[in-house]
């Protein structure tokens, strides 16, 4: 804890950490010091003026050092002879600080009238007229009139595309570098920033494509004024007349709070989502949103939605009512002497998989998680990271071990609080950067950041961890390890870290690995913090990075990976019952003669292979909650009316079981989730009521202040709930067996990785994103590039598991030799795992 | 894009300066180097460009938008083409209270250009600029070419056509003792 030093801003008496800033000191007591170029999670620079008061220090006597007192006994003050701006001037003991005299209120004002000699007015067509902190703050510290003519103002492009997510207004801006600072600052991507000066100074990008960043969106929240605008949103509605509503970003397993704003749409005909908007949650997503959250929400308005449900009878589709179809489904699943196989997809909600599994179970059948290619949620159950760690908080004291995951492409946040850590940059007092341990065989982006960086051999991902183990518990400790790491510096150098840190994070993934093989690595984790005593506090234990948004709860409502392929787990099945899953868009199989019922949202290939599809409310309609990798439930509520007859997965499924008379139908969601508090382990305790709560975070966001913070909204509706790990309640964890995976060999190693952007059902429904979806291609390094005599944009076939795919090269020297990199759901085959492989170069 | 096309490159040209430059600063802070190189860049072509922005972040290890941010802030770096020398005329307060713009004006007229225009031979571009500290020596210019900057003071209309004549014939011949 920083010490306090105590100061008084016009009336005030304020208490505040050593290096707090004037203007947030001012702030905790509600003294709203107007700003524009400075933000709290930024370094500030002092550029605008706006935020000018009156400081003064205590006069000391120059011989003794004590402090000189007036004749009534009082301080003297030393006026500082100009006005100083709050945001740059740290408090100091004894400061005098004066926000309201008449100085400070011309101050105000004249810089108001600066910044607008040129500034357009254009308010009533600007999209961030109504949240607008030049506008509000000229609206309360401005002058009545302008006294410069309109005529005078020099014009400038109003439509410059940053890329084509952003577009730029440059007679808006007010060059106070919000938005360059941020991705400098907090992204490490300075992909824009000023060029020329004064008042030809305008924001540029030079990156391909244009503000090449996954964070480019957060800008526009945190731009003062209307310069910064997304494609999405520009033009699209004035901020008063949208519906709010609290929903949880849908598509990774970080699980940011967002708030999604809609409106009748005239065009549609309906009630749209204009914009999602980052919802503040400090230990999930602070007030940002990666641009695929904040842009790829347009798969839940897509026209090609189901809406009501379909049987198959004599080989066509009808249409047909839930009285009429219901009953069949329910008649072939009693039918079917518990020879049931379920398969569930990671992103439906905890009801969702809560009552499937129960259907299922009640039945006599089986469930399997879909794709559910990744291992260890039961270790996370058990040794998962502690309750109310925030990542970018950690500090000195900490060591984060990333392991087997490109972290920026599969959890954005989480490689954004990580290197937050990692770098102490932008606005913080604690300047002492965690220790990061990057581990994968390839670079990825977070190695710029790390203190250690290990390479491995794909294949070798466990025994490098079983080393660090090895090393730490000395004697061996009775595990086997190929990797010596006693003999290898680095990995020495690594464990004598881990054994002197205070704390430890291991944050694993699933590159390179299938299920048992990252199973096997989150044991071997496991055992890791086990050893070195890391398990059961805040800023300790292990965080999956999950491939979907809600595998986690998938573990937790007993829907889990079955370990084999889709063939083999229905093998004898009389009905398949799946919900979002789509085994057969990705080359599986189901069997000839099972009656084959599905719940979804598109018309995916799945779903013309079944004799039901029953039409699944999306994410936006209904309520329900996810659990993220930190294993924290969240809840999600309406924005859109139900789409035709379509109805939330949770309630087909308890209509079912109802049906089948295995249950009753509860009232709702919320009874739904009173069921899990009963009925599963560890979510006794949580219930809507509960996830709704809040409490006071920093920094103000949300308009209290004329939006200090940026647009992102202040949360009133939950900051969640973690389930609590068997280590925090207590338990003794024992650390378990490992198996290291077996690799195959061959001409090349072909490792399936994960891209942010990648042609996914969900984004290549967003059209607004298309230009950022990669086409299909593989990368493979230079030396096996000039083996095989391709160059990059060579056309190469692929021939993997007796297919021939044609992919576009890449060339790097990331990946190892002897490796082709392969980007998952860009298109062809999905690969379960490691794959062999040889390639042949196309003629063009 | 053509991989193939031959492009000679910064690195293909000025490999030892571009070392020297490098050598003038500690290998992680090696992003201080982007003034000098960038003033050698514009040497080749007497402006900056897109290649060699590119080729300077490359090797700084810094964004391209970064190099171009440093270009655009500074006034006697070029993001676009102009003369193979550039005549700059200071025509702030003090300048123009002895004739600068007058000065200014006749130059153009007798080029045949406007202010910050080139000459059709590309040899010559005319731009007003602010102060140039030589206040009590005006009308006064400076010329930027290849060579560097070269400051002319007390001058006429009359002296810099012997200017432009001597430095349009010989180009080559330009004594770089006098660079600054």
């Amino acid at each position: 804890m920083a010490d306090q030093v105590t100061l008084k801003i016009d009336g005030d008496v304020v208490s505040v950490p050593a290096g707090t800033l004037i203007v947030d000191a001012a702030k905790s007591v509600s003294n709203d010091i107007p700003v524009f170029c400075y933000h709290p999670k930024l370094d500030p620079v002092g550029m605008c003026r706006m935020c000018l008061v009156e400081v003064g220090t205590p006069l000391r006597d120059r011989e003794s050092g004590e402090p000189e007192l007036d004749e009534h006994g009082d301080q003297k003050i030393n006026w500082m002879p100009k006005l100083q701006t709050a945001c740059t001037v740290p408090v100091s003991a004894g400061m005098r600080v004066r926000t309201a005299t008449q100085q400070v209120t011309r101050a105000r004002k004249d810089v108001v009238e600066f910044l607008l000699t040129s500034h357009p007015l254009d308010c009533p067509v600007c999209d961030k007229g109504g949240e607008c902190p030049l506008q509000n703050l000229t609206m309360s510290h401005g002058s009545g009139e302008s006294r410069y003519l309109f005529d005078e103002k020099i014009q400038l492009q109003k439509r410059v595309p940053l890329g084509e997510l952003i577009f730029l207004d440059r007679e808006r801006c007010i060059q106070c570098a919000r938005c360059t600072r941020f991705q400098d600052e907090l992204v490490g991507e300075p992909v824009i920033g000023f060029d020329k000066r004064g008042r030809a100074l305008q924001i540029v990008t030079f990156s391909e494509p244009g503000f090449d960043s996954h964070f480019s969106g957060n800008t526009t929240d945190i731009c003062p004024v209307g310069a910064l605008t997304t494609a999405d949103f520009r033009f699209g509605a004035r901020p008063w007349e949208m519906q709010h509503t609290p929903s949880i970003c849908p598509h990774c397993t970080v699980g940011c709070n967002t708030h999604l704003n809609t409106r009748r749409s005239g065009m549609v005909g309906g009630t749209v989502i204009k914009r999602v908007m980052p919802r503040q949650n400090e230990k999930v997503n602070e007030i940002w949103l990666c641009d695929k959250g904040r842009f790829g929400h347009h798969f839940a308005g897509s026209s090609d939605r189901l809406t009501v449900p379909l049987v198959r009878k004599d080989g066509r589709t009808i249409e047909q009512s839930w009285e009429h179809v219901l009953p069949l489904v329910a008649a072939k699943l009693a039918a079917a002497d518990g020879e049931v196989a379920g398969i569930a997809g990671e992103r439906l909600s905890n009801e969702d998989l809560f009552c499937f599994q129960t259907l299922v179970e009640g039945l006599g059948g089986r469930t399997m998680q879909w794709p559910g290619r990744m291992g260890g949620g039961d270790l996370v159950q058990q040794v998962g990271v502690g309750a109310g760690t925030d990542l970018a908080q950690l500090g000195a004291e900490t060591v984060i071990l990333v392991v087997a995951s490109d972290l920026a492409e599969e959890a954005p946040l989480w490689w954004f609080k990580v290197r937050q850590a990692a770098t102490k940059a932008g606005a913080t007092l604690n300047k002492h950067p965690a220790s990061l341990v990057v581990a994968n065989a390839r670079d990825t982006k977070l190695d710029r950041y790390a203190n250690h960086i290990v390479r491995y051999s794909y294949g070798d991902e466990v025994q490098t961890v079983q080393a660090l183990t090895h090393a730490i518990s000395g004697d061996g400790a009775g595990i086997e390890t190929g990797i010596d790491a006693q003999h290898n510096p680095l990995l020495s150098e690594v464990a004598r870290a881990i054994e002197a840190a205070e704390n430890m994070i291991i944050i694993y993934g699933s590159e390179g690995l299938d299920f048992s093989g990252s199973g096997a690595l989150a044991q071997a984790c496991a055992n890791l913090l086990i050893a070195s005593g890391h398990v059961g506090g805040v800023g300790n234990g292990l965080l999956p990075v999950w491939p979907s948004n809600n595998t986690q709860g998938a573990w937790d409502m007993g829907v889990r990976p079955a370990g084999m392929s889709v063939s083999e787990f229905t093998s004898g099945a009389k009905v398949v019952l799946l919900a979002g899953a789509d085994p057969v868009g990705d080359g599986e199989s189901l069997p000839e003669d099972a009656f084959v019922v599905i719940s979804e949202l598109f018309k995916t290939d799945t779903a013309s292979r079944a004799d039901v599809v029953l039409p699944a409310q999306a994410f936006v309609e209904r309520e329900g909650s996810y659990t993220s990798g930190d294993r924290r439930v969240q809840r999600f509520y309406p924005a859109l009316p139900a789409l035709g007859d379509a109805m939330p997965d949770w309630n087909i499924f308890v209509r079912l079981t109802a049906l089948l008379g295995l249950g009753t139908v509860p009232a709702g969601a919320g009874a739904v989730m009173r069921q899990i508090a009963a009925d599963v382990p560890r979510y006794d305790g949580i219930s809507y009521e509960r996830l709704a709560d809040v409490e006071e975070q920093w920094p103000h966001v949300g308009g209290r202040d004329s939006y200090y913070g940026g647009t992102a909204f202040e949360n009133s509706a939950g900051l969640g709930l973690q389930t609590p790990t068997l280590a925090e309640m207590g338990h003794q964890v024992q650390p378990g067996n490992v198996e290291p995976p077996s690799v195959e060999s061959g001409e090349f190693l072909v490792v399936p990785i994960t891209l942010l952007y990648d042609r996914g059902s969900m984004l290549l429904r967003s059209k607004i994103m298309h230009q950022r979806l990669p086409e299909p291609y593989i990368e493979l390094n230079v030396v096996d590039a000039e083996r095989a005599g391709v160059g990059a944009g060579d056309r190469v076939a692929l021939r993997v598991n007796g297919h021939d795919w044609e992919m576009a090269t890449r060339v790097s020297t990331s990946p190892p030799e002897g490796v082709i990199l392969f980007p998952r759901s860009l298109a062809g085959p999905l690969l379960p795992r490691t794959m062999v492989a040889s390639l042949r170069k196309l003629e063009s | 894009m053509t991989p193939k096309e031959m492009v000679v490159t910064l690195r293909d040209r000025y490999a030892d300066e571009i070392e020297t430059i490098l050598e003038r600063y500690p290998a992680e802070q090696k992003r201080s180097a982007v003034m000098p190189l960038i003033f050698m860049a514009q040497r080749e072509e007497g402006y900056i460009t897109g290649s060699a922005i590119d080729e300077i972040a490359e090797l700084l290890d810094i964004a391209s938008t970064q190099v171009v941010s440093i270009v655009g802030f500074y006034t006697l770096f070029y993001a676009n083409p102009g003369g193979m020398h550039r005549i700059q005329i200071c025509t702030d307060l003090p300048c123009a209270l002895r004739g600068a713009d007058e000065f200014a004006e006749q130059v153009c007229e007798n080029l045949g250009v406007k202010l910050g225009e080139t000459t059709d031979d590309g040899q010559f571009t005319v731009e007003a600029v602010m102060c140039l500290a030589a206040c009590d020596k005006a009308p006064m210019f400076q010329v930027q070419n290849s060579s560097g900057l070269t400051y002319y003071e007390c001058q006429s209309a009359d002296d810099v056509n012997v200017l432009v004549k001597e430095l349009r014939t010989s180009p080559d011949d330009l004594d770089e003792t006098v660079s600054g």
